[in-house]
Order: structure tokens, then sequence, then C-alpha cells
């Protein structure tokens, strides 16, 4: 078990009540699997997932990373050399070129990353399908579905075992979205990595190892 | 990719913010440089002028607090005696002192030096144009102070000071006007007037002679540069004639013509004699000077000797003289003051905005760092080091431009000053002697320069004022929560 949430519950006071995101949420997450939560707008998926990346602390209930909660190691530090996240909207820094972009988290991340960051990056870029002429540019002349390469090519930078995708999928048409699901899928199967992405397409929940519904802030598994 | 190569890529890879904010920081530094420049210049004018007062000290009555006294209450002040100015002059602060008393006495015998004066004088009484300066401290403090410089003969000693020899240091001037040469002697005349009030006439009364052996010539020193600098000042000219019809005697033959003075004066007048006999020290009166190891000794040896002091006297040090003729220095110094105030209290909202204002256009970039997991210290000093390395580009170049800036607007000052005459009237007087600096030698001074303690001073003061300016708004960098960013 690499990943495990216990009793999370999230709510906004609205005066007296409670209004609840996530009630009493369980689950856990395996290392070489690539799980799915699957839910409507405002299911509290987002949330979830922010609580599982750290981004975000829970009213009450643990998170906890290789059984160690993540309050107790700290989040930043949690973030930094624990987890990748992706983003629906890419988050990149605009004027950073792609193989900068990917070199920032290197910086950041007390693990250890060979001497040769640079190569490093551009090698993790042409793995996404990012070749070295492309790495070279600023982000924002690049392609949405290229930018969403270049945002998992930085999740993977600092060699994590957890992936965290919020969405990754949302703004790239079908044919980029499948292969950004192809990656992920690659990354589980044959590196071993844990990739949780949180979406609201059957397709993609369809393609994954395990599906979780989330209704109402309640989560289930989805058949 | 650290967070220091960020700061640098920000400054290159963001030129227009890089250029507002520079420009920013260049006008404000400007202000922030010219009233540095112009705050040292002033400084080192009090500096330069208190050097130049040296670190003399007297005492003197506080003129202020017995202004309200009655006559009685006048009359019990006590005189500053003999025994305490010596007990004084022991103290380690001081180098050498002495205590002086003159009289003024005229001549029938000798002329007196007038200088380009010469016909041009009116005398409206019995003229008395010879000043006789009583001494105690036998080789003059006046040549050791370089006010005058013996060319000639010797200085007393301190036998002919005790004993009061008849004996006497006078100018050069004044003895080649009189063919007067050392070991020659001179009479002069102490005369004693009754003066009527109705007719506003003198009646000579008595008179004797007080015949003194010439056993030097001395020849003034900085009133005479000061006159070659100033020609044209009327009122340098006296000084340098008062000074030349100075004569150098020990205290005793002053005390000694004071007391015959005074005694033939009061057989004319009772209520004076009535008054002579209640206070026979009363006539007495020493003007004491006390010269400092150093002018860093003033307070303390101020402290120290002000318990000492009779009641209404106080410590007057030379350098308190620099405010009399500081009136425009102080203006322009007080000026600088406020405009560095308004301009760092600009610089600390302005730039303070700017840097918000860019931060909150890069939200989305420090939330990007922050849901990486960097360490807001770090973040905050990647936004540190790009505003700082621009502040430097900045104040740099604002450092050479607000010192031309703070030249020019000191030169207008300067000339609006030279059309004031009555700076030019301002003279310090220390003790019973007037002191040959005047506030044309204050602005003669004034310099703004570009030395080490301006460039220092602004780059304390500028990028200091730059670093509160950029602190403040990055607390909002340690608010942000990278969720409500980026999700």
């Amino acid at each position: 078990m690499i990943l495990e949430a216990k009793d999370l519950n999230y709510y906004y006071q609205d005066g007296e009540e409670r209004r609840y995101i996530l009630k009493d949420t369980s689950v856990s997450f395996e290392k070489g699997k690539f799980y799915t939560i699957l839910g409507q707008s405002g299911s509290g998926k987002t949330t979830l997932l922010s609580l599982l990346s750290a981004l975000d602390s829970p009213n009450s209930g643990t998170v906890l990373f290789n059984e160690e909660d993540i309050k107790k190691i700290g989040y930043e530090k949690y973030r930094r050399n624990n987890v990748g996240i992706i983003f629906q909207s890419y988050n990149l820094i605009p004027t950073f070129t792609a193989v900068e972009n990917v070199l920032v988290p290197m910086s950041i991340t007390e693990n250890e990353i060979p001497e040769d960051a640079k190569t490093v990056a551009y090698n993790l870029l042409d793995y996404i399908g990012i070749v070295k002429s492309k790495a070279d540019r600023f982000v924002n002349k690049l392609s949405g579905g290229e930018q969403q390469r270049v945002a998992v090519a930085r999740a993977l930078a600092t060699n994590v075992e957890l992936i965290l995708a919020d969405e990754p999928t949302g703004n790239l048409d079908e044919e980029m979205e499948q292969e950004i699901i192809d990656i992920f899928k690659k990354l589980a199967h044959e590196h071993g990595k844990c990739v949780i992405v949180v979406t609201h397409s059957n397709e993609i929940a369809l393609q994954s190892d395990q599906a979780f519904h989330l209704r109402k802030g309640v989560l289930s598994s989805y058949e | 990719m650290n967070f220091i190569k960020r700061g640098f890529l920000g400054i290159t890879r963001k030129k227009g913010k890089t250029l507002i904010l520079l420009a920013v920081i260049f006008i404000l530094g400007n202000l922030i440089s010219g009233a540095v420049s112009i705050q040292q210049a002033t400084g080192n004018v009090e500096a330069n002028i208190k050097e130049r007062l040296g670190a003399a000290a007297t005492l003197e009555l506080d003129y202020e607090a017995v202004e309200d006294l009655s006559e009685a209450e006048w009359l019990e002040i006590e005189n500053i005696g003999v025994d305490l100015i010596k007990q004084i002059g022991e103290l380690s602060y001081v180098k050498y002192f002495d205590y002086s008393t003159s009289i003024y006495l005229g001549s029938e015998s000798i002329e007196s030096y007038q200088g380009d004066m010469e016909g041009e004088i009116f005398h409206s009484g019995p003229s008395m144009d010879y000043k006789l300066n009583g001494i105690n401290y036998a080789p003059v403090i006046d040549f050791e102070e370089e006010k005058g410089k013996l060319i000639d003969g010797r200085v007393f000693t301190q036998e002919e000071v005790d004993n009061g020899t008849s004996v006497a240091i006078i100018s050069k001037k004044l003895a080649e006007k009189n063919d007067l040469h050392v070991g020659d002697t001179f009479t002069l005349d102490n005369a004693v007037y009754d003066y009527d009030e109705e007719t506003g006439e003198e009646e000579l009364i008595t008179s004797r002679d007080v015949v003194l052996e010439v056993i030097g010539l001395f020849e003034p020193q900085s009133v005479k540069e000061q006159q070659e600098d100033n020609a044209d000042s009327g009122m340098l000219d006296w000084m340098d004639i008062e000074y030349q019809n100075t004569v150098y005697v020990p205290n005793e033959i002053v005390a000694s013509e004071n007391r015959y003075h005074w005694e033939e004066y009061s057989k004319m007048d009772e209520e004076f004699a009535k008054m002579m006999e209640e206070d026979e020290n009363a006539f007495e009166y020493f003007m004491p000077m006390f010269f400092l190891n150093s002018p860093e000794d003033s307070e303390a040896f101020e402290e120290e000797v002000a318990p000492l002091l009779p009641e209404f006297y106080n410590v007057v040090n030379a350098m308190d003289q620099y405010d009399s003729i500081a009136g425009p220095m102080e203006s322009m110094s007080k000026l600088s003051k406020y405009v560095l105030l308004v301009a760092v209290i600009a610089t600390v909202l302005i730039t303070g905005l700017v840097v918000l204002l860019f931060l909150r256009d890069r939200k989305h970039e420090l939330g990007i760092y922050l849901s990486l997991g960097e360490r807001r210290s770090r973040v905050v000093g990647q936004i540190l080091i790009e505003v700082m390395v621009v502040a430097v580009i900045g104040i740099t170049l604002s450092l050479f431009s607000g010192n031309l800036l703070a030249g020019q607007v000191s030169d207008m000052m300067m000339k609006a000053n030279d059309n004031q005459d009555e700076y030019y009237e301002e003279y310090i007087y220390f003790g019973d002697t007037q002191i040959d600096l005047t506030t044309e030698d204050v602005l003669d001074s004034y310099e703004v320069s570009l030395n080490l303690s301006y460039i220092l001073g602004f780059y304390g003061i500028g990028l200091l004022t730059i670093l509160i300016s950029t602190v403040i708004p990055l607390i909002y960098i340690v608010r942000l929560n990278p969720k409500k960013i980026l999700m």
C-alpha cells in the first residue's frame, strides 16, 4: 500500500450547518496500478485529490503515504519528495522553456537527482513525446497536448512513485486524450508507479485498473 | 534551476516588468541620492568647521538665566575665581589653559596701526586703540593655536608672568610703524576720564604712564590669510587692526592698571566707591580659556566641569558656536532631511505597490512553485533577488545622477544665499574674542562630492528602503494557497 486515506472529512461551516464535501472517505492505492476517481462536477473529486496531494488538509481523518501520516512528513516536504501532480490547465511557467519547466522540481526536491539534470530532463521529455527542438521552446508556443506532456514529464522529474492527476485530459481532444492515458498506463504497468487520475470520463475509467465513484462526498467502487 | 537562477531568469525573461521597476527605482533613487548627497555635504561642513573651531572651551554666564534677576541678585553672582580656573585646568581633558583680563589704553608717544583705513577713522572721544591682553600661560596660547606667530624675540618667562614684569609682545606692524625693536620700551597712557552726561564731554581727571619693554614681535596668522581671500570684507579689516594693536602682557599688569583706573574713578563717584568696597574682586574679571586634547573630550569636559561652577555659569564650547554661522547650511540640511524622509516614504509606498502588483500578476507562477513543494522562504528569496538586483542597478545609476542633481540644486541655493547679505555679517564670538570664521567660510567649505561615505550611505539607505518595500508585499506570498490558485 503506497497511499491510504482514512476517514477523511472535509466540510464548510455554513452557520450552524456543516456542508460536507467528503464524508468518512477511506480508500487505499497500490504501486503499479492505474486508478481513476470518477464523479460529476461538484462531487468532491478535486477536493479528494487536493487532500491526497497535500495541497489542502482535511477537517478530520488522515492520509498515509507508505504508512506514514503526510502531516507528520510535512505537507510541503511530501509534495517536494513523494508526489507528482498534474493539473487540468497544465500549470506550466510560461516564461520558461519546456525543459526549464521540467528542471524546476528537480532543483526543489531532496530526492537524488543525477548530476546532469538537463540531459535527464531532455530524455524524460523525449520519452513522453517531446523532442529536443520542442523542449527548448517556451511552453506557451506548444500545443495543449504537448503542454500536458511537459506537465507529465515535470511530475515524473523527481522520480516519485505517486502521480496524481486532476482532469489531465479535460482540455485535450480525443486523440490526445488517449495518448496521455497510454502514458499513464505505461507509467503504472511498466515503471511501477501508482497513478491516480480524477476524471468525469467513463472511457478513461474503463481503461483503469480500478475505478472509484464519488457521489455527494461518498466514495464507492465503480463497476 | 534553483531559486537564485529562477530569480535571474525572472529579470531577463520579463523585460517590461524589469524596466518599469528600474525606472521607478531610478527616479526615486535620484531623490534619495540627492538628499543623501546634501546631508553628507552639510555634515562634512559641520565636521570641517567644528574642527577649525577647535577643541576650546570657556566659562560664561548663562545670560538667559540671569536675564530676570534684580540688581541686588546680580551683585550676588559670584565671579569665576583663579583657583577654580586652575582646578579645572588640572583636569585630564585639558591640554593647556589660560585666563586673561584686558584693558584698552591710549598713547601719546606711539601711533596705532590703522591698515588700509588710515585717516578714515573718526574718534568721538579719547582714543583707546591698544588692547592690553593679559596672559597667564607664558608661551601664549594664541601662538600655540596659531592665531599669531612669534617672528622675533621671545615669549614670556613664567617668572615674568608671576611677577607681573613690565614686558610686552607687540605686532610686527605696530613695531614697524613706531620703529620699535626687541629690547626697546614704549609708553601707553592709563587715562581716567569723567563723563559729563549733560554736555557729553569727557574730562581728563588723571593718568599714569605704563612703560613696557618689547620682548617679542608677532604676526597674525589666520586673520591675515582670511584677509587675502576676502579683500573686500571690511569686518576682517577691523579684526586685523584690533589684533595688530593688541599688546600681550602678563595678567598682573592688566589687573594693576584696571585697579588704578577704577580706584581713581571711584574717587569721583561715591556710589561706585561703595560698590568697590563691598566686593574688592568685582573688577578683576578673568576670561578662562581651556584647550582640550581632542574635540571628542568636549562633552565629558562639560559634564565634569558643570558641577564645579558657581550658580548661573556654564561651559561654552567653541564648537557650539557653529550654529551661529550655520544659517544657510542648517536650512539646506533641514530641507534635505525632509526630502530624504519623503523620498524614503514614497519609495516604500510606490515600490511596494509596484512589487505587489507584479506579485499578483505572477500569482500563478508562485502557486506552481508552492505546489511543487518549494519552501516559501525560497520563493520569497527569488522575488527578493529579482527586485534587489534591479534595485542595485537603479541605485547605482541614480548614485551618479542624484549626486549631480544635488550639486546643481545646492549651487542654486548657494546663489540664492549670495543675495542675502545678512549672512555675511554673521561672525562667531567666543569668549571675549571674535573667531575669524564667517558664514562665507561655511558656504565655501560646502562641497557635494562622490566620496566613500556618500556611496556607502546612499547604498545603505537606498537598498534598505527597497528591501523594506519588497518585504511588505512578500507577506502576500506567505499567505498564498496553491490549491486555490491552481485547482
